[in-house]
């Protein structure tokens, strides 16, 4: 009989069949009274989901920060001005056929209430919600042109962050760490921090691994206290306690192990049990700021409670990323009160986006100067996006509806050439008109930084190669040239 | 230039015309046109017509009739001249070549190029309508119905061991000894029903030494209510089964539950399969209905749903049935029939007219709520809750009377706080607006409203106590209300497109889907034939690209041609498409319905199938390891009526499930080191539900309450915040929602973190083959999670109980308990030493960590 082709390697994963390590080092680790230091950045990856994968060309970008603006930014009142809103203040939108709102019925054109700005030697017009981004404004790619397919908040975060509106496909960051591993075997390779005030449209779903192992969805860490759930025992346990429950596990599980020759299930679970014992010194380690200088702190506005939250967030995003963390995803904005705790400003766009502009603006800033100031900022690619734009025209005088047809996003960092809007929308950033791209377009333009062929990324699944861009995506030129 | 251009096409030599159609202009088409056609001409480049490529970039012409070498367009492509395009990946050589000889031939060119494939749309179309299945497809195995092959014959009696032994013979494997009593107990209960064996459960089989004792045993399990709980667990991952709506609202389902007890009562009835399968495709068409049969059609309402004004999104159900299909596809015929949406199976013989004959089969179905209780009492309900509604209506039309100046009022002042421009637009007269002023007013007017209690705060008290006596009389007819009637969610057979509103389905006023004028109804009422609403072929999967109307039918590999393709019901109210489809699926012929279930079913207890995609037979899953015994197995399972009961048995008395896990010999692991041949039992990792249900059990805190409303167990407030839809209700950690796993509800949009991190498949689509992954968050639940350790905690409870103060009887129970058997020596005397460091609080948490705890062996 004929052994099925590709049997083994092309349905198993390599951390199902460890490599026959034994748990002699889980033991080593526990008599170590000190694991943090050199021990969080260590790797022995044998037997780790986790472990780096070679690229398909030289990556420009060794990791994501996904700064996710959630509820959906309005594209005319930050990066995409639009003169015309003025002229034609208080008419209809016409000659666009039917114009679908989510809300109600379509109300007249209104014009930004922000004034806009141009920066830096690129000239790039910027408004007023976000005066210390600009400062950055020649190291921002804004792309003006990006097309959704739903204006359902929840679709259209997935479409964002899966290529999919539907529920169940694995999301980019799963993709990447599936793709390229990561630099840290202590800590997962795919970390989300999402808003105090609550998670994104559409909940777990969004940093899913879909049809893809467990090991490659997002790992939620807390911006305070334990990041990661069950990193440690409950109170009432000592580490001593837990050590001491730890060594015997071990000693028990290396004798079972050698009445199982040949099982390397067995021993790459004794392994994982070494990796969750270092992850316990080096995740809270991660997030953990209170060692940053007062400088530092200042940078991201951790001195100001209305900046702070989302500060401490970015912080954290480049306290990972100096870590080796492959996909850090930062969500602002989150489910409490839709109309005022995200930016989904049906109600008054002014009151919503200078309230979360403020809460932003320095953060980001802040993290962009100080990736720069510590040499990370070529090898990361920091995005900025949300799941859609918002409408020209007003929803009841004062607010804007979602919009699919076109948002503003930028990609800054990995020697991305700053200062240049990509792609246009139409005179009043109703639909993208000038180079339109879609969500496939950006995730291959993401993938390509990372050192990664979109259409030779592919995962076996429901007899098909499956790709995050389908069978679709073209990288943005002007990005992706170097 | 026009002369020349006439000329050149005089001179066109047959070939270049040809690769131009076949090569050029599908290239062109699809890989250039994208940066260089409609949508943008990066660095100016557009390549939409001849004349514009002649004229070419900024920097001079893109092509040059006759000379490939001087034509950038070659150059690039050919990668003479860097960047090399296209730039989402080189050409072929073919490609390449082919655009040199067009271009040296002088680059003929036809027309005006608009964007991939949209001209040759009509023809296309046609081909794929009128598709047939290639010859020669039904000699691969896939497609061939299974027949039974004589047994190999061997020493070994059983004829799954004859089979296999057959295969480990020719290459030289040795199968292992039989496994100790003691773990063939375990192995069985927790197979059989997901949960360990208690003391006395375990010596009463080991110590049972007549010869029929494994047979008693595994008649004991499947006679047990909790079998049932375990095995349909398995079914449950097919039918995508969840108790919420998923996506944005996560909207609960209230009644979905009725699914999972039916699910569970089929499996311990042991409903044969073809029945089983049936009833969900058509439980409300079958000749005898019941109400377990219309809970059973929930199978094919399953599907994640949007679920919020869908008549403003027409697209969704085009996406519900494609997850119809698609499990249908890969769950029930192990083919990826979803894939033939858009364009013709890329690798199995499956069309495109395969997909859209099975969407018309199913194009009939509406979401409808089965009353549970005998028709008449339905209708009296109906009728009560309708003539409730009638004599409310009168009253409360006076007092939106009475309210009527007040409501005026307080509208005025509320448009008054308004900024001015606003205000303006709303107090112009309406004739007066101009076309801005006219969206904004009808924006603030339509969305202003004034609740009861802002007019109970300015009202006069006569009016209030006018308005009182009527609300007083509404709520006394309205004491009157008929009791909710118990219903399952299912479907049947109706018009779609006048479905009533749902949750939250109320479109805004004058907003909606446009509907063509149509006269009809949501169900028939039996008055009148029923007929299906017409369903279209749709090119690329495009809703708004319609092609031919299509008929009802199957996937055209499978089918032998003699199956009807509806079956009209006497009733006359549904089209009798899907109880044909069920009849077609289960008809003796059909090539994988019985193959793919005995797969399934030898994959949960051998734990991987003899194909093991378990839900892609095609050509991109794996072929059988025992092509043979795959099809002996599934006529066999035909032969004993589809009783899946009857196939436990028999997979369960074969040697080779009775053969230990531990055994191993470097000559076996040299050669078959993956087992690929069952020369040893494959240990398998428990799953989620299992794992879980084990510790309640080990722990002596399980509560073995079966069926009704789902259970909530408490999830750490960060996890609740991540999302504020649907609904988890807050229930303590106590008895009781230390129930099963199978009841655990099911939140499309929240799986349990516990559950989550040891592979349970995603609850939207359907999945034939959990993922058994090996991670540090796994180790992290089972050391830190509160839960695990408070359970454990109450095991050492239990064993102190138990057990009393000697430590060497703490130590056995503890083993008893956790693994279902006595420790060894060492281990005896390594926990006893343990116990003098430590409590036994310390080693009762340490045996739930256990790889032997995690493990079936």
């Amino acid at each position: 009989m004929k052994l099925p082709q590709g049997f083994v390697n092309r349905r198993n994963f390599l951390f199902e069949a460890g490599q026959g390590i034994s748990g002699i080092a889980l033991a080593s680790l526990l008599n170590q009274d000190n694991l943090l230091g050199a021990a969080c950045g260590g790797a022995d990856a044998v037997n780790s989901p986790y472990r780096p994968k070679p690229t398909h060309f030289a990556p420009r970008a060794k990791r994501v920060i996904s700064l996710f603006m959630s509820g959906g930014v309005s594209q005319m009142d930050t990066f995409d001005p639009k003169p015309a809103l003025e002229k034609y203040a208080g008419q209809p939108l016409e000659g666009k056929g039917d114009i679908v709102v989510r809300q109600g019925h379509p109300g007249p054109l209104m014009p930004s209430p922000f004034k806009f700005q141009r920066y830096g030697h690129g000239g790039l017009p910027i408004s007023e919600l976000f005066p210390n981004v600009a400062k950055h404004a020649d190291s921002l790619a804004v792309i003006r042109s990006l097309k959704g397919r739903s204006n359902d908040h929840v679709m259209a975060s997935y479409e964002l962050a899966s290529g999919s509106i539907r529920m169940g496909w694995p999301s980019v960051g799963a993709w990447v760490a599936y793709g390229l591993g990561s630099e840290n075997q202590n800590l997962p390779a795919y970390v989300v921090v999402y808003d105090a005030r609550g998670g994104p449209f559409g909940g777990p779903s969004n940093w899913s691994a879909g049809y893809m192992p467990a090991a490659y969805q997002g790992t939620i860490f807390r911006s305070a206290g334990d990041p990661i759930f069950d990193l440690k025992p409950p109170k009432g346990i000592a580490p001593e306690q837990m050590g001491a429950r730890l060594k015997m596990l071990d000693e028990l599980n290396e004798m079972d192990l050698k009445k199982n020759p040949g099982n390397s299930e067995l021993s790459a679970r004794i392994s994982a049990y070494e990796l969750a014992f270092r992850m316990q010194g080096c995740a809270p380690e991660a997030v953990n700021v209170d060692g940053e200088s007062e400088a530092t702190k200042k940078l991201y506005g951790l001195d100001n409670p209305i900046t702070a939250p989302f500060g401490r967030q970015c912080l954290i995003a480049r306290r990972l990323a100096e870590r080796g963390v492959r996909f850090i995803q930062m969500y602002h904005g989150g489910i409490g009160n839709q109309n005022t705790d995200t930016w989904d400003a049906h109600g008054n766009v002014k009151d919503n986006h200078t309230m979360h502009a403020a809460e932003s603006d320095l953060p980001i800033a802040g993290l962009l100067t100080d990736l720069k100031a510590r040499g990370l900022f070529d090898d990361t690619l920091v995005i900025w996006h949300s799941e859609f734009g918002r409408m020209p025209i007003s929803q009841r005088g004062l607010g804007r509806d979602h919009n699919p047809g076109t948002q503003s996003i930028w990609m800054a960092g990995a020697k991305i050439q700053g200062g240049q809007a990509i792609g246009a929308s139409d005179d009043f950033g109703y639909q993208a008109e000038q180079q339109v791209l879609n969500v496939h377009d950006f995730h291959a333009t993401l993938l390509h930084l990372l050192g990664m062929d979109h259409t030779r990324l592919t995962y076996h699944y429901q007899g098909r190669n499956m790709r995050l861009t389908d069978v679709y995506g073209v990288p943005i030129p002007q990005i992706v040239k170097s | 230039m026009r002369f020349f251009g006439l000329l050149l096409v005089a001179t066109l030599s047959v070939f270049s015309q040809d690769s131009f159609t076949h090569v050029v202009r599908p290239v062109l088409e699809n890989r250039c046109l994208k940066c260089h056609g409609p949508a943008m001409q990066m660095g100016k480049l557009d390549l939409r017509s001849r004349a514009a490529a002649l004229k070419g970039s900024g920097k001079g012409p893109a092509l040059v009739p006759g000379d490939p070498e001087k034509s950038p367009l070659y150059r690039h492509i050919a990668g003479i001249e860097k960047p090399t395009m296209p730039m989402d990946g080189t050409l072929k050589a073919e490609e390449i070549e082919a655009f040199k000889s067009w271009i040296a031939s002088g680059a003929p060119w036809e027309g005006t190029l608009a964007g991939p494939a949209a001209a040759n749309r009509a023809n296309d179309l046609k081909k794929l309508e009128q598709w047939t299945v290639p010859a020669g497809v039904r000699e691969q195995w896939t497609y061939r119905q299974p027949a039974k092959s004589a047994v190999p014959r061997n020493a070994e009696a059983h004829p799954i061991d004859a089979f296999l032994k057959a295969s480990l013979d020719k290459q030289g494997l040795t199968m292992a000894p039989a496994a100790s009593r003691h773990t063939l107990v375990r192995r069985a209960y927790l197979d059989l029903l997901g949960l360990p064996p208690t003391a006395a459960q375990v010596a009463e089989f080991v110590d049972d030494k007549s010869a029929g004792a494994w047979e008693k045993l595994i008649d004991k399990l499947l006679a047990s209510p909790h079998y049932g709980e375990r095995w349909g667990r398995h079914w449950m991952d097919v039918a995508r089964y969840a108790d919420s709506n998923g996506y944005e609202h996560d909207f609960d389902r209230p009644n979905a539950w009725r699914y999972r007890d039916y699910v569970i009562q089929s499996f311990n009835r042991d409903t044969p399969f073809n029945i089983f399968l049936t009833e969900q495709l058509a439980g409300d068409e079958m000749d005898q209905t019941s109400y377990d049969r219309l809970i059973a059609t929930a199978f094919l309402r399953n599907y994640a749903k949007v679920g919020f004004r869908e008549k403003d999104n027409p697209q969704f159900r085009y996406e519900y049935l494609d997850d119809m299909i698609a499990t249908l596809g890969r769950g029930v015929m192990g083919l990826t029939v979803q894939c033939a949406r858009c364009h013709n199976h890329k690798f199995d013989p499956i069309g495109q007219a395969d997909y859209y004959r099975l969407q018309s089969t199913l194009w009939g179905y509406v979401e409808v709520d089965h009353p549970l209780v005998p028709e008449p009492e339905a209708k009296a309900y109906e009728t009560a809750m309708k003539q409730n509604a009638e004599q409310v209506k009168p009253l409360r039309d006076e007092i939106k009377i009475i309210e009527q100046p007040y409501r005026e009022k307080l509208l005025e002042a509320k448009y008054r706080k308004w900024p001015e421009n606003i205000q303006k637009a709303v107090f112009t007269p309406e004739k007066d607006r101009t076309p801005g002023q006219v969206l904004l007013a009808n924006q603030i007017i339509r969305t202003t409203a004034v609740t009861p209690a802002e007019i109970d705060r300015v009202i006069s008290v006569a009016d209030r106590s006018k308005k009182d006596r009527l609300e007083a009389q509404v709520r006394e007819i309205e004491k009157n209300k008929p009791k909710p009637i118990p219903v399952a969610m299912g479907i049947t057979d109706g018009d779609y497109r006048f479905t009533p509103d749902g949750a939250g389905d109320e479109a805004a006023p004058g907003k909606g889907l446009k509907r063509e004028v149509i006269e009809g109804s949501y169900l028939a009422d039996g008055t009148r034939p029923y007929s299906v609403p017409a369903s279209h072929f749709l090119y690329g999967g495009d809703m708004y690209a319609k092609g031919s109307e299509t008929q009802p039918g199957f996937v055209a590999a499978l089918d032998d041609g003699n199956s009807p393709t509806a079956l009209p019901r006497p009733s006359g109210k549904t089209s009798g498409r899907r109880l044909a489809l069920a009849q077609w699926l289960t008809s003796p012929g059909h090539p994988t319905t019985a193959r793919v279930a005995i797969n399934r079913i030898w994959h949960h207890h051998f734990g991987r199938g003899i194909v093991t995609t378990l839900d892609n037979f095609g050509k991109t899953g794996e072929p059988p390891t025992h092509p043979e015994l795959l099809d002996w197995l599934a006529v066999e399972f035909q032969d004993r009526g589809w009783s899946m009961k009857q196939m436990h048995k028999l997979m369960m008395t074969s040697r080779a499930y009775q053969m230990s896990s531990e055994f191993s010999t470097d000559q076996n692991l040299a050669k078959d080191a993956a087992n690929l041949y069952w020369w040893r039992f494959k240990q398998q990792r428990l799953e989620a539900e299992v794992l879980r249900d084990q510790i309640m059990a080990s722990a002596g805190t399980l509560n073995a309450k079966m069926f009704g409303p789902a259970i909530f167990p408490e999830l750490p407030q960060e996890v609740l915040e991540s999302t504020d839809k649907g609904i988890w209700r807050k229930m303590a950690d106590g008895p009781e929602v230390w129930r099963r796993s199978v009841y655990v509800y099911r939140k499309r949009g929240l799986p349990l973190p516990f559950f989550e991190v040891f592979d349970m498949p995603d609850q939207n689509i359907t999945c034939g083959r959990r993922n058994v992954s090996t991670v540090p968050t796994q180790a992290l639940t089972l050391m830190n999670n509160d839960w695990v350790i408070k359970q454990s905690a109450r095991l050492a409870d239990r064993v102190a109980t138990e057990a009393g103060a000697d430590p060497a009887a703490r130590v056995k129970l503890l083993y008893q308990l956790a693994v279902a058997r006595q420790p060894e020596a060492a281990e005896l005397e390594k926990g006893v030493a343990f116990l003098r460091e430590r409590s036994l609080s310390d080693l009762a948490h340490v045996m739930l960590n256990l790889n032997e705890f995690i493990y079936l062996r």
